[in-house]
């Protein structure tokens, strides 16, 4: 146990419900245990007796917001699977918040705003020199290759698909550059998750944007999708690349597919905590800001 | 039957067989980018030629376990084959070819104890003490009085090998080399 680790933690979990608070967002906590543990394809839900231990708190807060609040927020434990390492635990800590109105500009200017407001609890600098960049426009500059003009084998890829070859790229060359704090946005719309999708380009990207802290993925935002009948066909090709797989198909949570209906024009993010204790403390992984009982 | 390894059960120490060679992982780090699949990015060093390269699996990639084992042999002499050395737990010799021992059998004594490796039950490379003590069968020389560290002239060591070694030194003297660079260290009493 690491005592001051976790009243650093404890500090940093004190701003960012202060920040909350002043900024009229809601804390509305959400169960752990849902129908649906999951969407997306690379994400392993937990069972639980019938049920699944969340890995975000997203179906439950959107139907939260679809039911009439318009900023809302969560901060709780969340399970994922098979997800190990310094800065991986299969449980953790995650932040949710919910804006109705926003772009993904206005979550930009929050997050920014937020990881200062934790670095002062910590009396330590905010991160300066914070950068925005598209997806395409970084792999170039780290990798000289174009994302947008690529095809699988051209990004390095062998016997595998695009995805796989672009995140194969990304985590070996482009990620370990990422030094300074940067906030990334058109990702690749087969990427788009739960984000809506700009079609009508050459280079059809998705409305989300992750943020990298100290080199490390910190947050990950989405300007929301809000139809119903999208949302289904993403639950159904998540579900197709998880057979191909060998995964067992997530079930789909209905009750949040029609609430996704409602839901008004809004961005949501989540922020890893643990993650952002530790790279504000410049720890080599999130183990300091974490008790261990394995 | 070979062994093999999920990316899941890579550690460090692990020694893996990719490509055709042996390697052993130094580092490793589970990374998982936001939308896509797990991977892991390994640091691995090659167990043949000491080139240490950072590769990048994903998590559902399998790797079959190199058939690698390290015994400690003790050197015995030198015949047209190359070099003989014998186990010593079972007393068995094994003759390693000169392209195998390399620039090594430059301080290469007898009785010496050193490290080969066997893959696939072949031996593929050597590695000697890190230091070894050999006499100067030839130099210039010393100049007397000169105590300078530095190593101004060369000497031939008993193996044959020529070292760098200060003007004080002798010819007849002892002195003790550092196998890994081959450069002189200190002058020893014997």
């Amino acid at each position: 146990m690491d005592i001051p680790g976790l009243r650093a933690r404890a500090r940093v979990l004190h701003a960012l419900r202060t920040w909350f608070h002043d900024h009229g967002y809601l804390e509305v906590p959400t169960p752990v245990r849902v129908p649906s543990g999951a969407m997306e394809p690379h994400l392993h839900p937990i069972a639980a007796s019938g049920a699944w231990l969340r890995t975000s708190p997203e179906f439950a807060l959107k139907r939260v917001v679809a039911g009439g609040l318009p900023r809302v927020y969560e901060i709780g434990p969340c399970f994922r699977d098979q997800e190990g390492g310094s800065w991986h635990g299969d449980e953790f800590t995650m932040l949710e918040w919910y804006r109705v109105g926003a772009e993904l500009v206005d979550l930009m200017q929050e997050v920014e705003d937020l990881v200062a407001a934790a670095a002062s609890a910590l009396e330590r600098p905010a991160p300066a020199g914070w950068r925005r960049v598209g997806v395409r426009d970084l792999v170039l500059e780290t990798t000289g290759r174009d994302v947008a003009s690529s095809t699988a084998a051209d990004l390095g890829g062998v016997n595998e698909g695009w995805d796989d070859a672009f995140f194969r790229l990304w985590v070996s060359e482009v990620e370990p550059q990422l030094r300074e704090p940067v906030v990334i946005d058109e990702w690749p719309a087969s990427q788009a998750a739960l984000a809506r999708v700009v079609e009508r380009t050459a280079w059809p990207t998705a409305q989300r944007f992750e943020v990298f802290l100290g080199g490390v993925e910190l947050a990950n935002a989405f300007f929301e999708l809000g139809d119903p009948v999208e949302q289904r066909r993403r639950f159904a090709t998540a579900n197709e690349e998880r057979l191909a797989l060998g995964l067992s198909p997530h079930p789909v949570d209905e009750a949040f597919v029609e609430a996704t209906g409602r839901l008004p024009r809004c961005s949501g993010i989540a922020l890893g905590v643990d993650r952002l204790v530790a790279a504000l403390c410049g720890w080599p992984g999130i183990t300091p800001g974490r008790v261990e009982v394995a | 039957m070979a062994t093999y390894y999920s990316s899941s059960d890579i550690r460090k120490g692990l020694k893996l067989e990719i490509d055709g060679y042996p390697w052993v992982v130094v580092d490793f780090q589970f990374v998982k980018p936001g939308k896509g699949q797990a991977f892991n990015r390994v640091r691995m060093k090659n167990l043949i030629n000491g080139n240490t390269v950072e590769r990048t699996y994903k998590i559902v990639e399998s790797f079959q376990a190199a058939d690698v084992e390290e015994i400690t042999m003790e050197y015995l002499y030198k015949d047209g084959d190359g070099f003989n050395f014998m186990n010593q737990e079972t007393f068995e010799q094994t003759s390693i070819p000169e392209s195998v021992v390399g620039e090594q059998a430059s301080f290469l004594v007898e009785n010496m104890k050193v490290q080969v490796l066997f893959y696939n039950g072949r031996a593929v490379s050597i590695d000697l003490p890190y230091f070894v003590e050999l006499e100067i069968t030839y130099c210039e020389p010393g100049a007397r009085g000169n105590t300078a560290t530095g190593t101004n002239k060369q000497a031939t060591v008993s193996t044959g090998a020529q070292v760098g070694v200060p003007l004080f030194i002798e010819q007849g003297e002892w002195i003790k080399i550092d196998t890994r660079t081959g450069e002189y260290v200190e002058r020893v009493k014997r």
